[in-house]
């Protein structure tokens, strides 16, 4: 069973066309990048993935949700996000934000020392998320993301502007999902990173969806 | 900190002479007993005009030096200064309740200049609670810090430019209009609160001292930021 | 996670953030008692009509600075806050309810406290009942006060002039809270009863709780 299967999809954005026709399928245990310029619709298509943006054409299957229905507000903590800011309460502290995240989706709130440790944020989680560095809020992103094993992993320019320990988590992630037979979708206008670490790729042009390798 | 216990203890002893003198004052025959918490409502606004000017003093001398202590000056100061304004506001308004027969009276500019006043500084500290790194809040309180000073010679002279309930200034250039026993009390209490305050300063200042060093002195923010254990991923 | 136990975290964490940021005890607060001194001295009114005015103009000033109060989550939540807690699964109704009991409870700490400076400040002769009618009235009237804010809040998401326009968008629909909370007291000095007052706000709150739990999702995708 696929995880991801977009058919015909389209969608504007402030009356402007920004996807058409957008077919994409995403099988369990798959590495899919996306690459385009900037401004082509990239992060558009995985707000779609990630059911967050409703379509208005065509149709979509995620994680066996219709996208047009209220199924997916019961397959969205299988999907995970990482976007282009990190998705944090910087008032709360590193700890505090994902001791919410384990209570919000029922996560044991034990393992949140241990994802801590393995994200190397443990002596550094009191901090308040926006006194802390981009990376380490990446990092805590991706403790969030431990915590809470999802199917579907979406990546938007995940690893710009990371160090190569940070890259080297997300990457580790990306492992641990596919190895539980979810998929995973990474976009990037790196197109040259995104064929090292992918089993696909497709570009993302003029609103359409090409196949490349 | 043996220093500032010492000053807690003679402001201790103080405090306790100039509670003495105003027990064993005579009463004012018109305001009857209530006419004792001259001795804290007179006393607690000099220390608040005086804390404000220290506040001001420090903002200025920060602006100029940008030492840290002078910015720990202003802030210790005026934290003293908000709560012996809200000392002040809350005798003056029982006093005003027992004699004017209200609390509050809107035909008195220097109730309200002083109430104004408090929330002045009461923004001053919600300006520095704001601000999280230290230069920033040091800069930005200051230059508050510096004009808001402008409120204290507008409470004190306010009863002279409006008429109004509120007693005019009990000692002038030409003499006092308080009964000597009562004046002698006041003048204790008041350089009995100045010895608080300044014990009070001592102990805050210390305090924040001691804060500044504690944000990890000599470690730099990322030493906490570890490798991560990219081998323990897939079972976390 | 049940519907209640994700109501109870967002309330939770929402009133954490508050105590962090301090904006209404702090800030809000002290600026509408600063407002409740400067408005007798403004008008110039004397100290018969300054009593009698004590209570309406403490309402007037309840819808105001209570609209910040009500507005202040809402006008600070992100695209990326609201993506953390789509993904985690959280009911858009369960936010909905979670964002009304922690405005609810700032709102109700902010008028207690105001109503407080308001009687010592300008002296009304408050008949017999007043604080348990003041009770009764502020809470419905917090209850009502966050429920409009959230709304306001979830339908101006995203746009340029949010915070005037959110604010534009309650005060008007506050009308019915303001007239039940100021002419509750009313009606208990000219001792003619409460009740109607307060059921025009408990319909009020109960109108605006159907619509936004019932709202929640249409208007979370809306505002995608």
């Amino acid at each position: 069973m696929d995880l991801v299967q977009l058919s015909k999809v389209g969608v504007s954005l402030g009356g402007k066309p920004v996807l058409r026709d957008i077919d994409f399928v995403l099988k369990p245990g798959q590495i899919m990048g996306i690459s385009g310029l900037n401004g082509s619709g990239k992060t558009t298509l995985l707000r779609i993935l990630s059911t967050l943006l409703r379509i208005r054409e065509g149709s979509g299957v995620v994680l066996d949700a219709n996208i047009d229905s209220n199924d997916v507000f019961i397959v969205r903590p299988l999907i995970g996000m990482i976007g282009h800011k990190p998705a944090l309460i910087g008032e709360l502290t590193l700890h505090e934000n994902l001791l919410h995240v384990a209570r919000l989706t029922g996560v044991e709130e034990k393992k949140v020392g241990a994802v801590l440790a393995v994200v190397g944020l443990d002596e550094a989680s009191d901090r308040r998320a926006d006194a802390s560095s981009f990376g380490m809020q990446r990092r805590i992103e991706v403790a969030h993301l431990l915590l809470t094993r999802p199917r579907l992993l979406l990546l938007d320019e995940a690893t710009s502007g990371l160090d190569s320990s940070a890259r080297d988590l997300i990457a580790a992630l990306t492992e641990r999902v596919v190895g539980d037979g979810g998929g995973v979708v990474t976009v990037s206008h790196d197109q040259a990173r995104l064929a090292e670490s992918c089993d696909n790729t497709m570009s993302l042009t003029e609103g359409r969806l090409e196949l490349v390798s | 900190m043996t220093r500032i216990r010492v000053l807690f203890g003679v402001a201790a002893a103080a405090m306790a002479v100039g509670l003495w003198f105003a027990l064993t004052a005579p009463p004012d025959t018109l305001q009857g007993e209530y006419s004792r918490l001259i001795n804290i409502h007179v006393p607690s606004l000099w220390l608040a005009f005086l804390a404000f000017g220290l506040t001001a003093l420090g903002s200025i001398m920060w602006l100029w030096k940008q030492k840290q202590h002078w910015d720990r000056l202003a802030s210790a100061s005026a934290e003293i200064g908000v709560l012996f304004t809200a000392i002040g506001l809350f005798t003056g308004m029982v006093w005003g309740n027992a004699v004017w027969g209200r609390a509050w009276d809107w035909g008195d500019p220097r109730l309200t200049t002083t109430a104004v006043m408090f929330f002045v500084y009461l923004g001053y500290l919600a300006l520095r609670n704001a601000v999280d790194d230290p230069l920033v809040k040091a800069r930005r309180s200051s230059v508050l810090g510096a004009i808001a000073v402008v409120q204290v010679p507008l409470v004190y002279f306010s009863v002279n430019l409006f008429r109004t309930l509120h007693q005019t200034q009990s000692i002038r250039p030409d003499g006092s209009t308080m009964p000597s026993e009562m004046l002698v009390a006041m003048l204790i209490n008041v350089a009995a609160f100045t010895i608080l305050y300044v014990a009070l300063m001592a102990a805050r200042m210390d305090i924040a001292r001691v804060e500044e060093m504690s944000r990890e002195p000599g470690t730099l923010a990322g030493d906490a930021i570890k490798a991560p254990k990219l081998n323990e991923v897939k079972d976390v | 996670m049940s519907f209640w136990t994700q109501t109870i975290e967002i309330a939770r964490i929402d009133l954490r953030v508050e105590r962090r940021l301090g904006d209404t005890l702090r800030i809000v607060l002290p600026f509408a008692v600063v407002a409740l001194l400067v408005f007798p001295l403004a008008l110039g009114i004397e100290l018969a009509v300054i009593s009698r005015i004590g209570p309406a103009v403490f309402w007037a000033l309840g819808i105001l600075f209570g609209m910040q109060v009500a507005l202040r989550q809402s006008v600070t939540d992100s695209q990326e806050r609201r993506d953390l807690h789509a993904l985690a699964g959280v009911d858009p109704a369960a936010r909905f309810v979670g964002r009304i009991i922690s405005g609810g409870v700032l709102m109700m700490v902010f008028l207690l406290v105001l109503f407080l400076a308001m009687v010592l400040l300008y002296g009304p002769a408050l008949p017999e009942g007043s604080w348990s009618t003041m009770l009764i009235s502020s809470a419905l009237f917090s209850v009502g006060l966050a429920e409009l804010g959230t709304l306001a809040g979830e339908v101006t998401t995203g746009l340029r002039n949010r915070t005037a326009l959110a604010s534009l968008i309650v005060a008007p629909l506050a009308l019915p809270l303001v007239i039940g909370a100021s002419q509750s007291l009313e009606a208990l000095s000219r001792g003619t009863g409460i009740l109607t007052w307060v059921l025009l706000m408990a319909v009020t709150d109960l109108t605006l709780a159907v619509v936004g739990v019932g709202l929640a999702r249409p208007l979370e995708e809306a505002t995608r």
